[in-house]
């Protein structure tokens, strides 16, 4: 087992690992934040991003001990838990229809974390090429489309 | 209880001694590899993590010679605006390949070694004629990368052995282009092209072309590069090159297409890679 | 009924925040002490006896709790036709079935254990497909039926048929006729969140599970038929929904691995959680049904429709489930897309040893619409008509009754086709042709819109309950699924009582404290609820306004007296004899505030605003004796049964909906002669809604259904070999992307106002996917000239249609 220390939402954290674990697997059994969801464990939908060092990656490819030293960003640390607890960009998610069944959600929210922190006013084909890791089923992907854009410009960037 | 281990060295010579031991194995973005791990199966081999390694992590230029260090995410190339410039096949590759997510975390080399025959990144770097930097515990070797790929899933690598960068040399006269399909944006090729021309005097004066997913290894098609040297790159010789392509290729059929509309396709994505590739060579000769 | 201040507005999803805060809990997310995790051994053979299952080297593995197989647990048989034994004793017919099953104290060991399980089997040769499985001499997968009697063919003894008109006059009429057969194939639902359920049973052998499902009630009626098999005949069933993660119909029955976490959870007296990956989801669990399908219809010189004939068969795979009763869908379009006078419709259903069928959004209707729509532009072009032109002059008009009985009331259609053909540009784009390698094509709908009978009851019941701060409390039995049935919920409720919509809340769904509903199936969630709802609001508002009289007038004096505390010359301008007169029929309740209406000699509300009382007050007032109550309470059930038919299946007549949703899509593709590749270049999509409830949601709905729609047109398809499911994962199983979502998308919405519906509405939760995959066939015709009659139009399929037009 490997000891690993790192950042989580803010929070320094040590936890006890399966070296061949998996971050998703850190995360929801381990540390007990569901918010993360595993859809495919291939890659392929994107319902498990979060973000490490600022960048978002699949936590179901990302190996658990990896994550020594390193600051990990999930959804539950995307806005303070008092209240609501949702950032601007959570909050133009649920405004803009851009979450259904929402199982999809944390990891599009997060991908869109990603995509607004290098571009604060992506065009509607930005946005398309950034979430084309993240595979929705409920909402043909065009009120993401707007949830993000309406981040966007409402703020700059949407995330403060 | 598992006595299986994660290292995590910063120096190549680290990284050699542990990944050269016994049930060791290299592990650089971790994206084919973990996706064995899913719903938490363990796995039977002590992993060397190579994302901390400082002589892999590099983007190096000594004039017209690039240094990619084998460990750089794709995301990281992507981005670089000398290498979108300089090697626009390489950029518009890394670009189809996968989600960013993905290629946040996916390196050059690993896509390499991986030596799937759809590798994206491999038709443009053939195109490039990029040399692969191998290292072992006795010192470093250089080889081709028309010599690295041996069949699919396996390549010139010793045990112990590690990539450790791509060589590549800026042609600034040429130009370049990477065409690919697959079933949606987000899918592993069906097959892909890349080609690379000088021209001079309306002449081809240089051609290199390669092809994904069509053979055991992504390959060179050296037939066509020759139809092409010596031509005016005009439509009579496109028409030529595209038609030489089927004989050099021995696709394969599986869940993603057939070997017969592979056929069909990759003829039609080497004359459109030749058709960008001269277009922008020819843009800026003028 | 208030007036309508919520619906048709679009406020943020009651549900929502937890999503997208990451707090909403699936059955992934849920877990309880003590729970042990189950895993299922699956057959390694697609047909074969089992000779012996030996779980002695599983049951040795440190960490197992129990190992079940048939041979050590009651017997327990699933499937409406009853024919699906929960663990296979005698033989397996199909790869996904189940010979044991393990508990254990962690997943991964379950997961080792269950691969421990050693299994000797005596292959007998299998049948993959309908020929295969009607030919001569063919082995039976099922020998016998559930009462025990030989059977002497794989043809499930399901029929569905209509005869209507006369059809061999249709076809001396018609001067045109076009006629092709179609085939569609095997999909996979694919909810993002995958499938699993927990189950723990208490002290007294009451069973409690949580399901990923959308029929409570019936898998409620299903588990309590399999308590008897365990001997708990009398213990009590409760099934707890938790946030779905997407329906699409996968939860229309109930599964084997829910049976199994109930099994090892009486095995072993702990919760159990039994849980799909992605890979299990597309190898174990029932997909779209595919079908082959040949359609004939004819029409005269006109372009007047004058016969259609509809010939389905359906690979069933090895065990009926909903996916066997498709052709109850079919027969929708089949006779009632478009006026036709003679019709026929014939289905065979058929037993293989592929993978068994489930429900999924549109069920059976995209399946025979692609079919009907794609003639029908054969026919338009044969009889020199335009393609538009020709569904207008074949056009259903409101309350006609269709040759299958189905009254329908309003109908939408030819405003939706004429808004579709508007903003399409249908006359500029159409036939551009070769030249351009670009076209355009459109495909109708018709689908049930006020529930669809197909139970001895298509009811819901709901419960409102006020509590002492004015916050209503809906207990409703149908299924948030993603759609926004908890919004239309709120929204209505909202309007229906008077209230805010955020003092709406809505409950889990759980058979013990919600009253019965069918299940939340063909686009019936809001249509119920709302009709339920409006009944229950009713009552409600009656009750309400029976007590105003009685404590409304110290309410207001309150109001009186603390006005006069900030004021000492205060003047209501009234004596409270006026507020003594209050009569029941002069109160009305908005956005949670109580006042008198009408003729009441009191001054108006805008000068007043003392007249308002809170309804929290008021309840509180009623409830506590101080002010003159007298412990009442407010809660109010009602149930909502439409005037519908169970419709006779042979003769396949009934009006199974008490309305009918209309609409249409075009669609504008490119097409890349040289590689096949199709662009989407627009799509527009006009629908007849009834009544929008919630502006976001419904575009929700609809694009979602657009996109499953590309999907099943463009890229969907499990690959099966012997059975076995090829490509079980998203690797190898394409969905629309977000970038493949790049086209320009247009809805319109034809508003009915259908007297059936809450507030007008129609069901809108299926309808979107119907028409994309006919229209794109469609437009493909019409871009290159060649039609592809088979799902999904892949690349390779247009490159080979166009090799033989131009080898031809």
């Amino acid at each position: 087992m490997n000891r690993v220390t790192f950042t989580l939402n803010g929070r320094s954290t040590v936890a006890v690992v399966d070296p061949h674990k998996r971050l998703i697997d850190l995360l929801r059994d381990t540390l007990g934040e569901t918010g993360t969801k595993e859809g495919c464990g291939e890659g392929e939908c994107g319902a498990c991003t979060v973000l490490v060092d600022g960048r978002a990656v699949n936590s179901c490819l990302y190996p658990a001990p990896e994550v020594e030293g390193r600051e990990v960003l999930t959804i539950e640390g995307l806005a303070d838990s008092r209240g609501k607890g949702l950032s601007p960009l959570q909050q133009a998610f649920l405004d803009n229809g851009g979450t259904q069944c929402g199982f999809c959600t944390p990891g599009m929210v997060m991908a869109a974390v990603d995509l607004l922190r290098r571009n604060e006013h992506p065009t509607r084909a930005d946005i398309q090429t950034a979430l084309t890791g993240n595979l929705c089923r409920c909402t043909g992907y065009v009120q993401i489309f707007e949830s993000i854009e309406a981040a966007a410009s409402a703020t700059n960037g949407g995330e403060s | 209880m598992t006595t299986l281990t994660y290292q995590r060295p910063t120096s190549l010579r680290e990284a050699l001694e542990t990944g050269g031991s016994d049930g060791a194995r290299f592990v650089s973005g971790g994206t084919d590899l973990m996706v064995q791990r899913r719903s938490g199966r363990s796995g039977t081999e002590n992993l060397v993590s190579l994302r901390r390694v400082e002589e892999l992590a590099g983007i190096d230029w000594k004039n017209d010679q690039l240094r990619i260090g084998a460990a750089v995410p794709l995301a990281g190339i992507g981005a670089d605006q000398r290498i979108a410039r300089d090697f626009p096949a390489l950029a518009q590759a890394i670009a189809a390949l996968g989600s960013v997510q993905i290629r946040n975390v996916a390196t050059l080399g690993g896509n390499l070694c991986n030596a799937s025959p759809a590798a994206d990144t491999a038709p443009a770097l053939l195109a490039y004629e990029a040399r692969i930097e191998i290292a072992n515990t006795g010192g470093t070797r250089t080889v081709g990368l028309d010599e690295f790929f041996t069949g699919p899933g396996s390549t010139v690598l010793q045990p112990g052995e590690l990539l450790t960068a791509i060589l590549l040399d800026a042609r600034q006269s040429a130009g370049s282009a990477f065409m690919r399909l697959g079933r949606v944006r987000m899918d592993l090729a069906i097959a892909s092209a890349a080609a690379l021309v000088e021209i001079e005097d309306n002449r081809c004066t240089h051609a290199r072309v390669a092809v994904g997913a069509v053979a055991p290894t992504p390959l060179r098609l050296s037939a066509v590069e020759e139809i092409l040297e010596g031509k005016a790159p005009d439509g009579p010789t496109l028409a030529k090159a595209q038609a030489a392509v089927d004989a050099l290729i021995s696709p394969i059929s599986d869940l993603r297409a057939s070997a017969r509309h592979r056929r069909r396709i990759t003829p039609v994505l080497v004359a459109r890679a030749l058709e960008a590739a001269i277009s922008m060579a020819t843009g800026d000769a003028q | 009924m208030s007036s309508l201040r919520h619906v048709g507005t679009s406020p943020p999803r009651p549900e929502g925040g937890d999503k997208v805060g990451g707090r909403a809990r699936y059955i992934h997310d849920i877990t309880v002490p003590g729970m042990l995790h189950g895993a299922i051994r699956y057959s390694d053979h697609a047909h074969a006896r089992i000779r012996r299952i030996d779980t002695s080297r599983a049951e040795a593995l440190p960490g197992v709790r129990a190992v079940i197989t048939a041979f050590n647990t009651p017997e327990i048989i699933i499937g409406f036709m009853g024919d699906n034994p929960v663990l296979k004793k005698d033989k397996v017919r199909q790869f996904r079935d189940e010979l044991a099953a393990v508990a254990a104290e962690d997943a991964e060991t379950a997961r080792a254990a269950a691969e421990l399980i050693e299994v000797e089997y005596e292959p007998l040769p299998g049948v993959f497909s309908v020929e295969e499985a009607l030919a001569e001499g063919a082995p039976l997968i099922h020998e016998t039926d559930r009462r025990g009697k030989p059977l002497s063919s794989n043809r499930l003894p399901l029929i569905f048929g209509h005869d209507s008109g006369d059809l061999a006059a249709g076809e001396t009429a018609a001067a045109f006729v076009a006629e092709g057969s179609f085939s569609t194939p095997l999909i996979q639902q694919s909810c993002m969140g995958t499938a699993g359920a927990l189950a723990e049973f208490d002290s007294n052998g009451n069973l409690t599970i949580t399901a990923k499902t959308q029929i409570p009630f019936l898998a409620q009626r299903d588990f309590t038929k399999a308590m008897a098999s365990l001997g708990l005949k009398g213990c009590s069933v409760r099934v707890v929904v938790p946030t779905l993660g997407g329906g699409f119909g996968t939860g229309l029955d109930t599964h084997v691995y829910e049976y199994i976490s109930i099994l090892l959870a009486w095995r072993t007296g702990k919760p159990v959680r039994v849980l799909y990956n992605r890979e299990q989801e597309f190898a174990y669990l029932s997909p779209r049904q595919s079908t082959e399908s040949r359609v004939r219809q004819g029409c005269d010189k006109q372009g007047r429709l004058t016969f259609r004939s509809v010939e389905v068969v359906q690979d069933n795979g090895a065990y009926a489930s909903w996916g066997a009763t498709y052709p109850s869908v079919m027969l929708l379009p089949t006779t009632s897309l478009y006026r036709v006078p003679a019709v026929r419709f014939r289905s065979d259903i058929v037993y293989t040893n592929n993978t068994y069928c489930q429900a999924m959004r549109g069920y059976g209707n995209p399946e025979v619409t692609l079919g009907i729509e794609s003639t029908l532009d054969e026919l338009a072009e044969l009889s020199g008509i335009d393609p538009l032109e020709i569904r207008r002059i074949n056009c259903n008009q409101p309350g006609e009754v269709t040759p299958m009985g189905l009254k329908v009331g309003t109908c939408g259609l030819a405003e939706c086709l004429d808004r579709a053909g508007e903003r399409s540009a249908w006359s500029e784009k159409r036939g551009q042709g070769r030249a351009t390698s670009r076209g355009i094509g459109i495909s109708s709908l018709i689908h049930v819109g006020g529930g669809g009978k197909i139970y001895r009851s298509d009811g819901s019941g709901i419960i409102l309950k006020l509590d002492d701060y004015g916050v209503v409390h809906v207990n409703y039995g149908g299924v948030e699924m993603g759609q926004g049935l908890h919004s239309a919920i709120s929204l209505m409720v909202a309007d229906g009582l008077g209230v805010k919509p955020s003092s709406v809340i809505v409950n889990q769904t759980d058979t013990a404290t919600c009253p019965w509903d069918v299940g939340t199936h063909a686009s019936r969630g809001a249509f119920m609820a709302g009709n339920a709802a409006l009944k229950a609001c009713a009552k409600l508002r009656a009750r309400l306004f029976e007590w105003a009289p009685r404590v409304y007038g110290d309410l207001v004096a309150e109001n009186i007296k603390r006005a006069r505390r900030r004021d000492g010359d205060f003047d209501p301008g009234f004596t409270e004899e006026l507020l003594a007169k209050l009569t029941p029929g002069q109160f009305e309740l908005l956005d949670g505030e109580l006042f008198p209406h009408g003729e009441t000699g009191l001054p108006p509300l805008e000068d007043a605003p003392w007249l308002k009382v809170d309804l929290g007050r008021f309840l509180r007032a009623v409830h506590f004796p101080r002010a003159g109550g007298a412990g009442t309470v407010f809660t109010e059930e009602a149930f909502y049964e439409p005037a519908t038919e169970l419709p006779d299946w042979e003769k396949g007549y009934g009006n199974m909906s008490a309305s009918y949703t209309y609409g249409c899509q075009a669609i504008e593709v490119e097409v890349d002669q040289e590689t096949g590749q199709v662009t989407v270049l627009k799509l527009v999509s006009a629908l007849d809604v009834g009544r929008v409830l919630n502006p976001q949601t419904l575009k929700g709905q609809v694009y979602g259904g657009i996109a499953q729609g590309l999907g099943y047109a463009l890229y969907e398809e499990v690959k099966t070999e012997g059975g076995r499911v090829l490509n079980p994962g998203f690797t190898d199983y394409k969905l629309p992307t977000a970038s493949e979502m790049a086209f320009p998308i247009e809805l319109e919405f034809v508003e009915t106002d259908d007297a059936s519906g809450p507030f007008g509405a129609k069901g809108v939760g299926e309808p979107g996917l119907v028409p994309t995959a006919p229209a794109m066939a469609n437009a493909i015709q019409d871009a290159i000239g060649v039609r592809i009659r088979d799902l999904p139009i892949t690349p390779e399929k247009i490159l080979d249609a166009l090799a033989a037009r131009d080898g031809a």
